[in-house]
């Protein structure tokens, strides 16, 4: 299995569990969406998996590289996980290019021009190359974002509620788009979702969360 | 091992350098807490029986008076400012906040000289009342209008910028309710006033507790005075010790006081701020309205001012010399060394707070933070005897390398006077900076993080542009503090170092108030310049749309 995780437990400080035994694995190139309603831990998770968070107990592997057990926990930026952010967080102060060529560490000036060119043209943003993110429209920012965390080609793409800033007319057309982007990079993902809709469009299977447990799972 | 896992990734550079210079913050206060329990020397049951009471009573009446008079000062310019419309208006709004940039002391050297019998005052009133004597003002009420009139702008820039967000709706809904313009005063806008005024107020107190400069002058026996008193005159280190734990427990209520007064965190409004249109004044209110702003901003700055150049055209070439030009680079680069370490280590604290993770780390950046609370006095026995422990310690080590060495190398260093700063002003910083990472919140950094940038090169590229308002208000705000800062840079200099504002001090005690002139005004104007760049720079578009829609 390319994503495998077991017995995840969590909690912030103190309080009460928000992630409890959550165990499940994916195959490379595979599609899941986390649906649950609010609140019941599904940013949680993909922090957990993207290394913001430490857990209290459990297991992380991604590509055959332990990310963390009881032994031992590698850090968000040496995780390699690519992360689309609920609003985005594109950085304000850089424009497109910049923000792409952000992640692109250890590239060559030439190969870092090509692959922001390559994302740009993934995304079908060539145009907006120079514009700032408040020069851009909700949904042109959304597919910088996923630009952005595609770039460094991550061995995961985490995406959290990618649709919550957009209109309903929007996310209808942005929905096949990203699940076509996502299939023709081969990129893993799990994407978290409090809509069914959103889930059946794009994912290969669905995973049921509900206060912090898995309630099911369903192939599509 | 656990233990291992959840604490390496959490344990950084960062957060080391943090945690050290909390604990060298702690350190030291420590030290007062400590001596508390050594045994009572008849110095101090001679104090307690005879001289607490009234230093007790005398710091009371003090801040409390002091308080009124300049939240009446403050809330009353601010309100005038942001609700009307009249002419000079824009320039009185910036510059009702100058008499920030006048430290009390030298108001206080001023004042004297100026109400005295042969002061410009008393020569004024002279002419027109005929009156017979000059106006005593080394008194109680001296000293009370003295700290109101040169503090007020705490007051007057929190309450301002809370005036201005608070959106006209409350208002209007109040009208439309059909209540009268008073009762929404007293019942709309003052509550959601409160907080900011509280906050404002308790800077005040804390400035005025921290004085030693005006209570010394004007012989009002307050705390840090007589914390002095039994220090140096009596030479009683523990009695001064006990007056200090007295004065932080005072403090200590005061706190207590502040955070009853404003009540839950402050009220966040999330409604679409529209704001409110100022009104025109009009009739006799457009003369004085702005006339008691004038009248405000004449007392609290311009009067003393005024005289001030007067006096240094008169001493000019006495005073200008080398010596002169070496005190005021002095001053100039302490200042920037204590500021600059002050912003860097605020970053380093600012960062390691973000996340509240552990109970532990808050409690820590709390006591950090304390340093703005304690009083000038107390802050320097607890970093003098930090210092003089410290170097018995390191004797040894001294004395290997030179066997002639004297035993306090680091007490009679300039390293104690920057510490000192340091821990007295952290909070400044600290919170200026904290502020400025809320506003931006943690998903960029997190972004960053995802992105496979380390913790440096993300603070670098992406906190730091992203909170750089926040740093030069911070960088602002210190310096400023530093530079008129008069009872640890006394105490705490090298023998023969001086500042500004120690020159500026001497000069006065030896009744050579004209002379004092002009190192007060550099002072002076440094700390304009910088208040004038405070409220006049270009906010950039990028902090303005950090919010991406
Ligand atoms: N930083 C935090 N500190 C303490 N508790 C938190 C924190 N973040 C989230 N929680 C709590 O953890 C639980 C799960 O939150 P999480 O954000 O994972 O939910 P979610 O499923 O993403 O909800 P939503 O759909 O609203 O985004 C909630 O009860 C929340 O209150
Ligand atoms: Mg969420």
């Amino acid at each position: 299995m390319y994503v495998q995780i077991e017995g995840l437990d969590f909690s912030y400080e103190k309080n009460e569990p928000v992630i409890q035994g959550v165990s499940f694995s994916m195959q490379e190139g595979e599609i899941v969406a986390v649906l649950g309603s609010s609140g019941s831990g599904k940013s949680t998770l993909l922090r957990l998996l993207s290394g913001l968070e430490v857990p209290n107990e459990g297991k992380i592997m991604i590509d055959e590289k332990m990310l963390c057990n009881r032994q031992q926990f590698v850090s968000c930026e040496k995780r390699n996980v690519g992360m689309v952010f609920q609003d985005y967080a594109l950085f304000p102060h850089m424009n497109v290019e910049k923000n792409i060529a952000f992640g692109l560490k250890g590239y060559s000036k030439d190969a870092k021009k090509k692959r922001i060119e390559t994302m740009l043209k993934l995304v079908n943003m060539v145009e907006k190359q120079h514009a700032y993110p408040h020069e851009l429209s909700g949904g042109q920012q959304q597919r910088i974002a996923l630009a952005r965390a595609l770039a460094p080609e991550p061995s995961i793409l985490l995406l959290d509620e990618p649709f919550s800033n957009l209109d309903a007319d929007l996310k209808m057309r942005i929905r096949q788009e990203l699940r076509t982007i996502m299939k023709q990079t081969q990129m893993t993902s799990i994407f978290v979702t409090h809509d069914y809709d959103d889930a059946k469009a794009i994912a290969d299977r669905i995973v049921f969360l509900e206060n912090g447990q898995i309630k099911y799972e369903e192939t599509l | 091992m656990r233990f291992l896992a959840v604490i390496k990734p959490r344990l950084h550079i960062f957060s080391i350098i943090s945690i050290i210079a909390s604990l060298l913050i702690i350190l030291p206060l420590l030290q007062i807490v400590f001596g508390l329990f050594t045994p009572a020397s008849d110095a101090w049951i001679h104090i307690r029986t005879h001289l607490l009471r009234g230093y007790l009573f005398n710091t009371m009446i003090l801040i409390i008076a002091v308080a009124i008079l300049s939240t009446s000062i403050g809330l009353f310019t601010a309100f005038v400012v942001t609700r009307f419309e009249f002419k000079g208006r824009q320039l009185l709004s910036w510059t009702l906040i100058l008499p920030l940039a006048i430290p009390s002391y030298i108001a206080a050297y001023i004042y004297v000289d100026m109400m005295s019998y042969t002061g410009t005052f008393s020569r004024f009133f002279r002419a027109i009342f005929n009156a017979e004597h000059g106006i005593n003002i080394m008194n109680m009420p001296g000293a009370i209008l003295l700290f109101s009139l040169t503090l007020y702008p705490y007051v007057y820039m929190f309450s301002k910028s809370a005036l201005e967000k608070q959106s006209a709706s409350y208002e209007e809904n109040a009208r439309l309710l059909g209540a009268y313009k008073f009762r929404i005063f007293w019942r709309v806008i003052l509550p959601l006033l409160r907080p900011a005024l509280v906050a404002g107020t308790l800077l005040v107190v804390l400035e005025t507790l921290n004085d030693y400069g005006v209570v010394e002058y004007l012989n009002i026996r307050v705390f840090s005075f007589a914390i002095f008193d039994a220090w140096f005159r009596l030479g009683d280190t523990a009695a001064a010790i006990r007056l200090s734990g007295v004065l932080m427990l005072v403090v200590f209520v005061i706190i207590f006081i502040e955070r009853v007064l404003r009540g839950k965190k402050r009220y966040y409004m999330h409604v679409k701020n529209r704001p409110i249109k100022r009104v025109s004044l009009r009739g006799f209110r457009r003369v004085v309205y702005p006339g008691v702003l004038l009248l405000i901003l004449s007392f609290g700055f311009l009067f003393p001012v005024l005289q001030l150049l007067y006096y240094a055209r008169l001493t000019f070439f006495d005073v200008m010399n080398m010596a002169f030009v070496y005190l005021v680079i002095n001053s100039v680069s302490i200042a920037l060394m204590a500021t600059l370490i002050i912003v860097f280590l605020a970053v380093m604290l600012a960062n390691f707070g973000r996340k509240h993770d552990h109970i532990l780390k808050r409690g820590l950046l709390k006591i950090t933070n304390l340093g703005y609370a304690i009083p000038g006095a107390v802050i320097a026995i607890a970093v003098m005897l930090f210092f003089i422990d410290i170097d018995h310690r390191l004797y040894p080590i001294y004395r290997f390398f030179n066997p002639e060495t004297r035993r306090l190398i680091l007490t009679s260093s300039l390293l104690m006077l920057l510490f000192a700063y340091v821990l007295r002003f952290m909070a400044i910083g600290f919170n200026a900076i904290e502020a400025a990472y809320d506003k931006i919140g943690m998903k960029f950094t997190e972004a960053s993080y995802s992105l496979k940038q380390t913790k440096l090169k993300t603070l670098l590229k992406v906190d730091v542009p992203l909170i750089q308002g926040g740093l030069v208000t911070a960088f602002i705000i210190v310096f400023i503090d530093v530079i008129k800062e008069l009872p640890l840079t006394l105490i705490l200099r090298p023998t023969n170092y001086d500042t500004l504002a120690s020159s500026v001090y001497r000069y006065a005690r030896e009744e050579m108030i004209q002379e004092s002139a002009v190192p007060s005004l550099v002072i002076i104007v440094i700390a304009s310049i910088l208040i004038y760049w405070l409220t006049h720079r270009k906010k950039k578009v990028v902090s303005k749309d950090v919010r991406t829609n």
